[in-house]
């Protein structure tokens, strides 16, 4: 089990033991697991899902961040980030990251994306 | 001899000012523990964020390969001051200890042959530092939220990185009251560009042995990490300055509570001394009265 930590600007989002966590890297999406090597990436506007057993647990829209993997822990920086289960195809345009992410373009493409057909089932 | 009934408004407008005293500390109180846990809470992120900055700036052996944002300009010239003021008054020296610490701060450099800018926050100090002939770049007030808060934390950084691109700043220091305790507040300095090191000296030894791979490379990443760290610091500071705010309002107001109930103490007493002495004064007029029958 490795320690998933995601932090945003203002305070923990949230802190558990998790099998794998699924990361949209700069360079391309990664999974971080127990004792992977020590490893600095910026993040994406992506899906990063929490999987267990080749299962997606939970999934979250990230709109990009920093990303730190040492021994058993993986801290995630995250600027915004919404749960995929509180949004779908309807609604997304509601959510506050939605809004707050206002004129750029890419990251809200990729919202859209996200939230429609997520890359990771 | 005082008037009774002038004697008994001043009683009443005093009783009314402790009760409004007597609650704005109690508010202060509420917004000053809200502001306390804001402040820690937002502090994970900023000490990953520059634990991570630290093992990428010790992982390039070679100052000089680092970006100039991070170093700062060999002859700097002109720096920048952001105050971090309040948006309302009542809560004792707060801002005033604060001006005078700029003052020195200012003259200092002045004194280095360096021109100074400075940004303000809050209403405080913008209105104080209109009456100067100082060079305000920008002013950001009514900070009353904490989205606001970040909010403007952002607008500040983006500033600060445009200035810099265009060259009309070398160096940029942030001037908050940091948070010490509830009964003390402190003027503090700390230095944005050059980056500080004091903050991170800590986490460098640690920082230094893991040995990181980064991706993307080590440029690309210190571009996306310094204006986040920005933002972060700049951030910290305005939500320190806050809970010093409240802390100084708390206790500025304590303060003029007693100081009321003093006042209120002392006017009782020279009431009912006056009451006193016009009923003795009329006694005596009507038992002279009486004898002179």
């Amino acid at each position: 089990m490795i320690n998933l930590k995601v932090v945003s600007p203002q305070k923990v989002i949230f802190e558990k033991e998790v099998e794998m966590a699924v990361l949209p890297g700069a360079e391309g999406d990664f999974a971080a697991m127990p004792n992977h090597s020590p490893f600095i990436s910026s993040l994406r506007p992506g899906q990063m899902a929490i999987m267990s057993s080749n299962k997606v647990d939970e999934s979250f829209f990230v709109s990009g961040g920093l990303v730190m993997l040492k021994e058993k822990v993986c801290e995630v920086l995250v600027d915004q980030i919404e749960p995929l289960s509180d949004v779908n195809s309807s609604n997304y345009q509601q959510s506050k990251t939605y809004q707050e992410l206002e004129g750029n373009e890419t990251a809200l493409g990729t919202f859209e994306q996200v939230v429609n057909n997520p890359p990771y089932k | 001899m005082p008037n009774l009934k002038e004697l008994k408004n001043r009683i009443s407008s005093v009783k009314s000012t402790r009760k409004i005293t007597s609650a704005m500390k109690m508010v202060a109180a509420s917004k000053l523990r809200r502001a306390q846990e804001l402040a820690e809470s937002s502090r994970v992120y900023a000490d990953s964020l520059s634990f991570i900055l630290s093992s990428l700036a010790g992982n390039t052996k070679n100052s000089s390969d680092l970006p100039e944002i991070l170093t700062g300009r060999e002859n700097s010239k002109i720096s920048l001051l952001i105050i971090n003021s309040s948006d309302r008054g009542l809560c004792g020296g707060f801002n005033s200890n604060l001006f005078r610490n700029a003052k020195k701060w200012i003259s200092d450099q002045q004194g280095q042959g360096k021109s100074v800018k400075i940004m303000t926050v809050g209403k405080k100090a913008s209105s104080f530092y209109k009456k100067t002939d100082l060079d305000i770049v920008a002013s950001f007030e009514d900070l009353n939220s904490n989205d606001r808060q970040l909010q403007v934390s952002e607008e500040i950084k983006n500033k600060i990185m445009e200035l810099f691109d265009s060259n009309e700043i070398d160096e940029v220091s942030i001037l908050f009251n940091k948070f010490v305790s509830a009964i003390s507040q402190e003027p503090t300095y700390q230095s944005l560009i050059p980056l500080s090191n004091e903050e991170t000296s800590e986490d460098e030894s640690e920082a230094n042995k893991a040995v990181f791979e980064f991706e993307p490379d080590k440029n690309e990443l210190l571009e996306y990490l310094v204006p986040r760290n920005f933002l972060t610091q700049i951030y910290r500071s305005v939500l320190e300055s806050s809970a010093s705010e409240h802390a100084a309002r708390m206790t500025s107001m304590d303060n003029a509570t007693r100081n009321a109930g003093d006042m209120i103490d002392r006017l009782t007493l020279t009431y009912n001394r006056t009451r006193q002495a016009f009923i003795t004064k009329e006694l005596i007029e009507i038992i002279s009265g009486a004898e002179a029958v």
